[in-house]
């Protein structure tokens, strides 16, 4: 393809001489102050602060704060409010505080008198910046769009930096046109080469920090191979550059820094902040263990076949709905990551896009496609008959809507419409629910007339546009049924599996990828869970993992479905189910029905109900003036790694993700290693975004949706444009301006296993040892070779509770 | 399965905050404003009824009074049932509901004032309260620059329309709306131009026409159901006004034809400005400036009542894209769709449809029907109903859907039209004024003129020039619309620590 050599050549410039080697080197390091940050539509919960990760928390958001202006640590009010309802329990508070030499003289809610204040942050740019920041965006946003605006910014093909110096020449915002070399490089090397060369890494650092939610889409879209990075393609070195160069047109200073280090080890107002949020996390973290702990020590019952075996994404929503269905019946849950292990990149029947449906820190092996392929022609041909009018007049009003000289006859031909859609949106938002699931009953869904390509060489073998491999080998298959029993440490089967992915469903909602699976990148789970399910389902398969010590009796059949985590139906894909297991499918349906209502009256409860629980879930579902649809992962406060039998008498709010393991199936640790190293990292990443988006959600989060303006399909705007917004929006994570729903404490992690299984993996995988030292997430291990006794992580290691865990630091 | 269940820190129990007791109180107030409304307006067309609500001098419920009445508290009332939902939680709940209530109320007082002091207070009002509702986050910086730079813009044409009020007022001696246009004939010369041109400035100002439309672009720090309030309902304010003082307009053909100029340029330049811009608000902000030249065009081209029409369906429509603009965020791909060809069916079902529904359009609206400036708005009939039949039957669907469903459709949708449009005429025309005389125009087609042409041939040439894309050949232009289109800098977020959503 033409474009990959434009991309390239975006990329490098023409880099010349050593010198350009090292600005390009300075650019890299300088832009790694901020994190990525995904495309709207497929919103993915990383750390803001990933690029700190291999500092200790405490610092990072020290520097944080220089860089960004931006606060790390919550509010007095919401530490007081924390202390108040006992979610910080005083006498932790009190003995940390003194153990930090702070007076015990003093209320310790009165010590956070003024602290607030004192932790005002202000702009650290000059403001000679916000005219750079405000014509670079402009240009920014007409790059980055996604096919919201008919016209586009002119020969974007040639990249960024080449399309801005063909169009800044007409630009009146800009005194004179910048006369440039044809090298981003090059352009960066004659702004910079008046500074002495080890400045340049702090200054450019300035330039990106400048506007933070621009530089991490920037990074997040360099490094993918989006189609709209192939076909557009934008470097950091071609952003700066463009930075660089309207600065210096714009006569605004160039060589700026900031000092990040001083403050980085003084303590002040953040060292008390700090004690505050360490007893928040303890007493939560105490709390957990010891009801997990007590559980592991009581459980005994010998196993029977249950009715049904159900997977779940370990998604913290899983746990509620999980909990109910137990009640339901005879049913067994477990917890696994919810692309149920298929790292592949997929197209559905309906769509023109393909999508990574694996979590972000994988790469995808596979290119799945589905294919109307499973017999039922009259099924497909309802659905194509109906999508296609669909689309055919969404595209017309479109057309209309755009042309100059028929979008004013239009809307007045269409204006009637619109004030009855308006009206009954408005007026009957159950009934619009009702209205779109009667629709929804009656056309078949993709799944019902087609087959996804899992076999090798059922089409071409290697998908055109990306090179993958179409399908799977039988090598492959087996290896991803195998890892799935192993993680989740299975040995028996029941007659009926479920696989359950999951999807939310909700309008009028930029961030409804947001509540979609985060194993899938942000997308529905169903796919996933259908390919493991077929997977499964293989004869071939079972014969080989026969032969590998797995087991799967011939009566057991393999399901796949799709949790509605707004409404809490779980739909089962039962297409190929046999006769002989229809009555187990259909007493299913009925437990889940009756579980369903349950799950949705304790959701509801949470959410100031209108109604009763089912209703009320539905209309969040369907209402266009709904903000809080579901509450998504907000409240994930930790991570049980373990048996459900732990937490199986344990009602857990759907706070805690949960990841079936057996430390007795895993002797060498390799499951749990895969575990940690996967799913953990993953949930550290949510819990991390939530965390932040709840300190400063100005800086680290997206704001209230209600003056959100989003922009190019790719992201919001706070009000008329500017910087990027880049994380969770106000109402995901608050009932009410003062009143947070989130609570923001760090994740705290806590697996039954050996303490020493769990140091040697950490001392085995650098990067997961510095995330646990540095105080990303907090580690607690319940030993079962020590009688399920828990053990906490702390500054030097494992410490045995009761013995060492009084001089837990607090640094 | 263990029979007693522990919690575990549970995230908050139920919610503590409540919704404040005037936000339901308001949203009743609203809608009981409505009913009355209807009411009223059922009374004002019944045939043979002799009531007229009024209070000499001040103020006076005509027909057009009643319309705007209708319409306004309809979308107030969709929007306060949609804030009650959409803004929950929000600390300043009870002020959002109080002044988008007052809104409201001053738009009933506006359309309703026969005096023209009342008139031109009214007017500053409306303008004040929507600042301040752009302005609605006080913390925030950028809102509260915005704010300023709208509230600039308002007092700009409320001294437009002061300036027009006195003129009227000095050439016929009258205080009130009916006594100026009881004698309208009598202002003329240098007081009639000022006059006259004063109040076209202060409808441009208003309903955010080329080059006023900065306020407009710079707004998006509304919360969202004050922006839907504010484009379906306070740019409205400039159709008003033209309908009010009608009969002083069509004093003049020259007057008439530089409104109808004023009108296409801005709805020409709106639309260009509209597809370079890729946030969903501001697209939308582009759009309302276009339509709203196109109705003030109306206006120009004497069809008052049609220009009231295009302000209701308008305001549905806009009102309905901003509520649900948060639906705009899809995953797509870059490249353009491919479409089957055109065909000789295809050619001859276009212009089929296309002259069917000029001709449908012609005989139920009454547009047109002469060799007078009606003519222009059917060559826009036309032009809509060749290229929906073009799309549709470009389509993969059915030859029964392409080529029966299609031009059903359209052909439908053409008489509903007409339907609303004979309706809105109906009350306009029903209704009992306090003299006969002031009474708005429903419809005074003015003859054609070369500048009627030119717009004719305008709008053709930008369909054309759009549609086969000579437009995108030139890159000064890109810029161009795309700097005019640019909100102020001072209201662009540039630094995210300023924001603040209180």
């Amino acid at each position: 393809m033409s474009t990959e050599t434009e991309a390239k050549t975006e990329t490098h410039g023409s880099v010349e001489t050593d010198r350009q080697k090292e600005v390009l080197e300075a650019v890299k390091n300088a832009a790694s102050c901020v994190g990525k940050a995904w495309p709207l539509h497929s919103f993915v919960t990383a750390n803001p602060l990933a690029g700190f990760e291999d500092e200790p928390f405490h610092e990072a958001t020290e520097r944080a704060k220089s860089i960004f202006g931006a606060k790390g640590y919550p509010e007095a009010s919401v530490l007081r409010k924390a202390l108040e309802d006992g979610r910080i329990e005083e006498d932790i508070l009190r003995r940390k505080l003194s153990e930090s030499g702070y007076g015990t003289e003093l209320e310790p809610a009165r010590l956070l008198d003024g602290v607030d204040e004192e932790t005002e942050t202000t702009d650290p740019y000059p403001e000679e910046w916000e005219e750079v920041d405000a014509v670079l965006t402009k240009w920014l946003a007409v790059f980055f769009d996604q096919g919201r605006a008919e016209w586009s910014m002119p020969n974007r093909e040639e990249g960024f930096y080449a399309a801005w110096r063909g169009v800044a020449r007409y630009d009146g915002q800009l005194p004179d046109a910048p006369d440039l070399p044809d090298s981003p490089v090059a352009a960066v090397e004659t702004f910079v080469s008046e500074y002495p060369k080890e400045r340049w890494e702090s200054i450019l650092r300035s330039h990106f920090a400048s506007l933070p939610g621009w530089t991490a889409l920037v990074r997040w879209r360099a490094e993918s191979d989006d189609a709209w990075q192939s076909e557009y393609p934008i470097t950091l070195v071609g952003y700066l550059a463009v930075r660089l160069a309207v600065t210096d047109a714009l006569d605004a200073p160039i060589g700026v820094e900031v000092d990040d280090e001083t403050k980085r080890e003084s303590g002040g107002e953040k060292k008390l902040l700090r004690v505050w949020l360490e007893a928040w996390e303890q007493t939560h973290r105490e709390k957990l263990t010891d009801a997990v702990s007590s559980e592991a020590k009581g459980t005994t019952d010998t196993k029977k076949r249950p009715d049904a075996q159900l997977v779940f994404c370990i998604d913290t929503r899983s746990e509620v709905i999980r909990r109910h269905i137990e009640k339901a019946g005879d049913y067994e849950t477990h917890g696994y990551a919810g692309f149920f292990g298929i790292p592949m990149r997929y197209e559905g029947y309906d769509s023109d896009v393909a999508i990574d449906s694996h979590p972000p820190i994988l790469k995808p092996e596979h290119r799945v496609y589905e294919r109307p392929e499973g017999g039922n022609p009259e099924g497909k041909e309802k659905h194509d008959l109906w999508s296609k009018v669909g689309a055919t007049t969404r595209r017309l009003a479109e057309s209309l809507e755009t042309n100059a000289a028929t979008a004013f006859s239009y809307v007045e031909k269409a204006g009637i419409g619109y004030g009855a859609a308006m009206t009954a949106r408005t007026l009957l938002p159950s009934r619009v629910y009702d209205v779109s699931d009667a629709i929804g009953s009656r056309l078949p869904g993709t799944e019902e007339f087609c087959t996804q390509t899992l076999d090798e060489g059922s089409c071409d073998s290697v998908s055109s546009e990306d090179d993958l491999p179409v399908g799977m080998s039988l090598g492959e298959k087996v290896e991803y049924a195998a890892t799935a029993f192993e993680l989740m440490g299975w040995e028996d089967f029941a007659r009926l599996v479920v696989f359950a992915g999951h999807a939310s469903q909700t309008t009028n909602n930029p961030f409804g990828s947001a509540l979609d699976c985060g194993a899938c990148a942000a997308n529905p789970g169903g796919p996933n869970a259908r390919v493991l399910a077929a997977i499964c389902n293989d004869e071939k398969v079972r014969d080989e993992l026969r032969d590998s010590g797995i087991e799967i009796p011939d009566d057991t059949v393999f399901v796949a479905g799709e949790h509605n985590t707004t409404t809490d139906e779980i739909t089962l894909f039962d297409r190929d189910v046999p006769g002989s297991h229809r009555e187990d499918i259909e007493d299913l349906r009925e437990d889940l029905r009756e579980a369903r209502e349950g799950a949705a009256a304790e959701r509801a409860g949470s959410m100031r109900a209108t109604e009763e629980g089912t209703r009320e879930v539905e209309r969040r579902a369907a209402d266009w003036a709904e903000t809080r649809p579901e509450w998504g992962l907000a409240g994930n406060s930790s991570f049980v790694i373990g048996p459900r039998e732990l937490t199986s008498g344990v009602n857990l709010d759907g706070r805690t993700f949960l990841h079936s393991y057996d430390p007795s199936t895993d002797p060498d640790g390799d499951a749990l290693e895969a575990i940690m190293s996967g799913p953990m990292v993953v949930t550290q990443w949510i819990n991390s975004q939530y965390y932040f988006a709840s300190v400063d959600n100005s800086v680290y989060g997206s704001g209230s949706k209600v003056t959100q303006n989003p922009v190019g399909n790719f992201g919001v705007f706070q009000g008329n444009g500017g910087d990027v917004m880049t994380g969770l929006p106000l109402q995901s994570l608050d009932v009410a301006d003062d009143e947070p729903y989130h609570q923001p404490v760090r994740l705290s992690v806590v697996i039954n296993a050996p303490t020493d299984r769990v140091r040697e993996i950490l001392e085995d995988n650098g990067s997961l040892k510095t995330l646990v030292e540095n105080g990303w997430l907090r580690l607690s291990v319940i030993d079962p070779e020590k009688g399920n006794s828990v053990v906490h992580y702390a500054e030097s290691g494992f410490e045995e509770l009761g013995v060492e865990a009084v001089a837990e630091s607090t640094d | 399965m263990s029979s007693r269940e522990k919690t575990v820190g549970e995230c908050i129990g139920e919610p503590e905050w409540s919704e404040p007791v005037v936000v339901r109180v308001l949203t009743s107030g609203v809608w009981l404003l409505w009913l009355a409304s209807i009411a009223v307006a059922a009374v004002y067309v019944y045939p043979g009824t002799t009531l007229s609500l009024g209070v000499e001098g001040i103020v006076a419920v005509d027909g057009l009074t009643v319309v705007m009445w209708s319409v306004v508290t309809f979308i107030s009332g969709i929007v306060h049932s949609y804030s009650r939902r959409y803004m929950s939680g929000s600390r300043r709940m009870s002020g959002f509901f109080a002044r988008i209530f007052a809104f409201t109320l001053v738009v009933m007082v506006l359309v309703a004032s026969d005096s023209l002091a009342l008139f031109g207070v009214a007017w500053l009002t409306m303008g004040l309260v929507m600042a301040d509702l752009v302005g609605y986050s006080r913390g925030w910086k950028q809102a509260q620059k915005a704010s300023r730079l709208a509230r600039r813009y308002f007092v700009l044409s409320t001294a437009f329309l002061g300036v027009g009020l006195v003129s009227l007022w000095f050439g016929t001696g009258s205080t009130t709306v009916s006594g100026v246009l009881a004698n309208h004939g009598a202002v003329s010369g240098p007081v009639y131009v000022v006059g006259v041109g004063a109040l076209l400035g202060a409808a441009a100002v208003q309903s955010a026409l080329v080059p006023f439309h900065g306020w407009l672009l710079s707004s998006m720090t509304a919360p969202t159901p004050a922006s839907a309030l504010m484009h379906a309902g306070f740019v409205n304010a400039g159709g008003v006004l033209l309908v009010r003082f009608s009969p002083v307009f069509t004093d003049s053909l020259v007057v008439m034809t530089a409104v109808v100029a004023v009108g296409a340029v801005g709805a020409v330049l709106g639309k260009l400005m509209k597809s370079v811009r890729p946030e969903i608000k501001s697209k939308l902000g582009c759009s309302t400036a276009g339509q709203m030249g196109f109705m003030v065009m109306q206006a120009g081209l004497g069809f008052f009542s049609a220009a009231v029409t295009h302000l209701i369906l308008h305001g549905f429509y806009k009102a309905y894209l901003f509520l649900s603009s948060g639906d705009r965020v899809e995953h797509t791909s870059p490249g353009e769709d491919e479409r089957a060809s055109l065909g000789a069916g295809g050619i001859v079902a276009a212009v089929v449809v296309a002259l069917l529904g000029g001709l449908l359009f012609a005989a139920l609206t009454g547009k047109g029907a002469a060799l007078d400036s009606g003519l222009v708005l059917v060559l826009l009939v036309v032009l809509t109903a060749a290229h929906a039949t073009r799309d549709a039957v470009r389509t993969s669907l059915s030859p029964g859907v392409r080529f029966v469903a299609a031009p059903v459709v359209f052909l439908s949708a053409v008489a509903v039209y007409a339907g609303v449009f004979e309706a809105v005429t109906a009350v306009m025309e029903a209704a009992p004024a306090p003299t006969a005389a002031g009474l708005p125009l429903i419809a005074e087609p003015t003859q054609l003129t070369a500048v009627h042409v030119v717009v004719a041939v305008a709008f053709v040439a930008a369909y054309v020039a759009i549609e086969f894309g000579h437009i995108r050949r030139s890159d000064r232009l890109y810029v161009a619309l795309l700097n005019a289109s640019q909100p102020s800098s001072e209201t662009v977020l540039t630094n995210k620590e300023e924001y603040n959503e209180y």
